[in-house]
């Protein structure tokens, strides 16, 4: 049972050092600097950092891959041994240097998987290291791997799945990963164009329903507020003092429309008018029947009015 | 020879930001914002202000709850919206904006004159006298005593909650420089601060270099400084590092966290301040890093990256959120006053109490700082800001 833990390290090892090197280098075409942020690099001069990183990248993935080479008739030659030395070295080095990074950079994270390792090296990170270091010290004496042979399958089943699980409780960068997978952007950070919005709200009823108070297709008034875009139409209701305001929601499609009726100087909502069969009693202005979308992104501006309420937005209290 | 940019216009490509932040205008979008939904329905409560040490407290009623459908609104009956009603609340109007009884203020002025006990500063035009506390610290590139202040320095004085002639510390010829380096030469550095803000020189003195470089190594074209110094005409004479420099060229931030698709409200990270190039020293707002691309004010940063580090919420101009100083507990209600472009490049963390999760989610306007019990030369504080207040 023991010898079948130590042949189930191996493949382990060199997975999870090739999955390491292969994490920076894609973080090495994303952004053009690999590691220099996180991970024990950070402990050494800022000249000597970006060169580490990609040393430590190459040694891993030089490393893992000779692990996997070497399996089978090539595992009796020489360099098999040094390979699973430097395996266990560089796990032990690098527990050593993620105790010293906690300690002397605690807001750093690890590295080990590139942008996945952001978060603060922990304990977790720590003991998922030392175990890995354990596990390349058990293999080092161990004689040339073979494919296994079909009855032993399901016994290093049994020894690499809790691994497997124990190593990602271990480890945060699956948090990060299973986010990553399942994402989608929430409505407060997408980037709407106000065209679409504008075309929402012209085929909402809300729109069709009140579009008589609406004397110009420009809005006055165009912002944004988390999942909501608010426009402000002027109207002509109660003399031309009035202005129609719709909020229209990015969120949902078709989209959710509400409106107001406010005094254009002071703000406060009005009553809305009584309908009529076709019309609004007592007033007849309206928008013309084709309004068009263009140039809605450049509301026209408006001096607003005396007497609006002021916040205290001066330190002059 | 190195020098600033001179003569660029504020706001080229913000249309929405005037020089001086329109008070009136976000006030109005308040209040149609209010009038569209519901009461209860807002997208946030009306928040009150924390006095200190209750910030958490403060936080407690500001869940958003998001408007629901009117769809059920019977064809031609009237809005609900649009018919006033009483409050929710008995909030007095204003619940929740800096208060000058709760929150310290900061004055700014050319000082006059000085002595152990007197402060004498022209504010505009206007001769204030100001007692010292008998616990008053100066600052002019290190603590000094309030005496040692010269006549003609530019100062910011901060008067404690419900004082209005006591101060208890003054900046003397503060400046702070954040931006990306775009020229060096021996120790004189230019940086560009965004579309909407003149070049700055920056001078880094060999007795404060070692100082300045354990937090910011690479001093190179590319790569993003901050740092807060004394005013010397156009140029800042470098004196502490505000904060840790990111180990990116400026246009490489690195992928930013994602965002769970659930809406986040509340959000902490740091917060800075920045100097009044063209806003009224004593103006009260923030320079938010996620304004809506579309209000034509999302200026991009001079690295080119429209999208940098912090991914937050889109807002606009005249927007409020709850700032909140966890380390004081201060909190208060700030419009939206400006793009803060180089805000959202760094990834850096404030360490003012505790660490604070990455990234910059305000960029304070120097009143506000102070208001929120922030010490301006240590450049950040730990922060949590609620958005759709």
């Amino acid at each position: 049972m023991f010898c079948a833990v130590r042949e189930a390290q191996l493949p382990l090892v060199a997975g999870l050092l090739l999955c390491g090197s292969a994490a920076k280098l894609v973080q090495l075409f994303r952004t053009g600097v690999v590691g220099a942020g996180s991970g024990p690099v950070v402990l050494f001069p800022t000249r000597l950092r970006g060169p580490l990183a990609v040393a430590i990248c190459v040694a891993e993935g030089g490393v893992g891959a000779g692990l996997i080479v070497t399996w089978g008739e090539r595992g009796t030659q020489a360099p098999t041994f040094f390979l699973r030395l430097a395996a266990s070295l560089l796990f032990i080095v690098a527990t050593c240097a993620l105790i010293e990074l906690r300690a002397s950079r605690p807001d750093v994270g690890c590295g080990c998987f590139g942008d996945f390792s952001t978060t603060p090296v922990s304990v977790r990170t720590i003991a998922r290291s030392a175990i890995l270091a354990i596990a390349s010290l058990v293999t080092i004496r161990l004689p040339p791997l073979a494919v296994p042979k079909p009855s032993a399958v399901p016994e290093l089943v049994m020894i690499c799945v809790p691994e497997l699980i124990l190593l990602a409780l271990l480890s945060p960068e699956i948090g990060e990963a299973l986010i990553r997978l399942g994402y989608s952007e929430p409505c407060e950070l997408h980037d709407v164009p106000v065209e679409r919005t504008v075309s929402a709200l012209r085929r909402s009823k809300q729109w069709r329903r009140n579009v008589a108070l609406v004397s110009s297709d420009q809005p006055v008034d165009v912002w944004r507020e988390l999942c909501w875009r608010y426009l402000v139409y002027p109207s002509g209701y109660a003399d031309g003092q009035a202005d129609a305001v719709f909020a229209v929601s990015l969120r949902q499609r078709p989209p959710t429309v509400r409106y107001a009726l406010v005094n254009r100087v002071t703000g406060q909502p009005l009553q809305m008018p009584a309908r009529a069969p076709g019309r609004w009693r007592g007033w007849t202005g309206g928008l013309p029947a084709r309004a068009s979308v263009a140039s809605v992104a450049a509301p026209v501006q408006r001096t607003t009015g005396r007497g609006q309420p002021n916040l205290p937005f001066s330190s002059d209290l | 020879m190195l020098g600033a940019r001179v003569g660029k216009a504020c706001c080229d490509r913000c249309a929405d930001a005037t020089r001086e932040f329109d008070g009136a205008a976000a006030a109005r979008r308040r209040l149609l914002k209010a009038a569209v939904f519901r009461p209860g329905e807002e997208p946030a409560g009306r928040l009150r202000m924390s006095a200190p040490g209750s910030a958490t407290a403060a936080l407690q009623p500001q869940r958003v709850t998001l408007p629901g459908s009117d769809d059920q609104t019977p064809p031609g009956a009237p809005h609900a919206a649009a018919m006033p009603g009483p409050e929710p609340e008995a909030d007095p109007v204003g619940a929740g904006w800096p208060d000058s009884a709760l929150l310290p203020r900061a004055v700014c002025g050319t000082v006059l004159d000085v002595s152990p006990q007197v402060l004498v500063l022209d504010d505009g035009g206007v001769e204030r006298r100001f007692a010292l506390a008998a616990d008053a610290v100066a600052w002019r590139g290190a603590a000094l005593e309030p005496g040692a202040l010269r006549a003609g320095d530019s100062a910011v004085v901060r008067l404690p909650p419900g004082s209005r002639n006591v101060a208890d510390r003054m900046w003397a010829n503060l400046g702070r420089v954040t931006g990306i380096i775009t020229e060096r030469k021996g120790n004189r550095l230019v940086v560009d601060e965004g579309a909407t803000r003149d070049r700055q020189v920056v001078v880094i003195q060999p007795r404060v270099a070692g100082r300045i470089q354990v937090r910011f190594p690479t001093l190179e074209p590319g790569y993003l400084i901050d740092v807060i110094g004394v005013r010397r005409e156009e140029e800042l004479d470098g004196v502490v590092p505000a904060t840790s420099q990111p180990t990116y060229p400026a246009d490489k931030p690195p992928a930013a966290p994602l965002i769970s698709r659930y809406s986040r409200t509340v959000i902490s990270g740091s917060a800075t301040w920045h100097e009044a190039h063209d806003e009224p020293p004593t103006l009260l707002g923030v320079c938010y890093p996620a304004l809506d691309p579309q209000g034509r004010c999302a200026e991009d940063a001079a690295s080119g990256s429209r999208r940098g580090y912090e991914r937050l919420p889109y807002l606009a101009i005249g927007s409020v959120l709850q700032v909140t100083n966890e380390c004081s507990g201060n909190a208060c209600l700030l419009p939206v006053t400006g793009c803060g472009p180089m805000a959202r490049l760094f990834n850096d963390r404030c360490v003012t109490c505790g660490t604070s999760p990455r990234g910059r989610i305000a960029d304070l306007s120097l009143a506000a700082f102070v208001a929120l019990g922030g010490e301006l030369e240590r450049g950040c504080f730990n922060a949590t800001i609620t958005v759709g207040a």
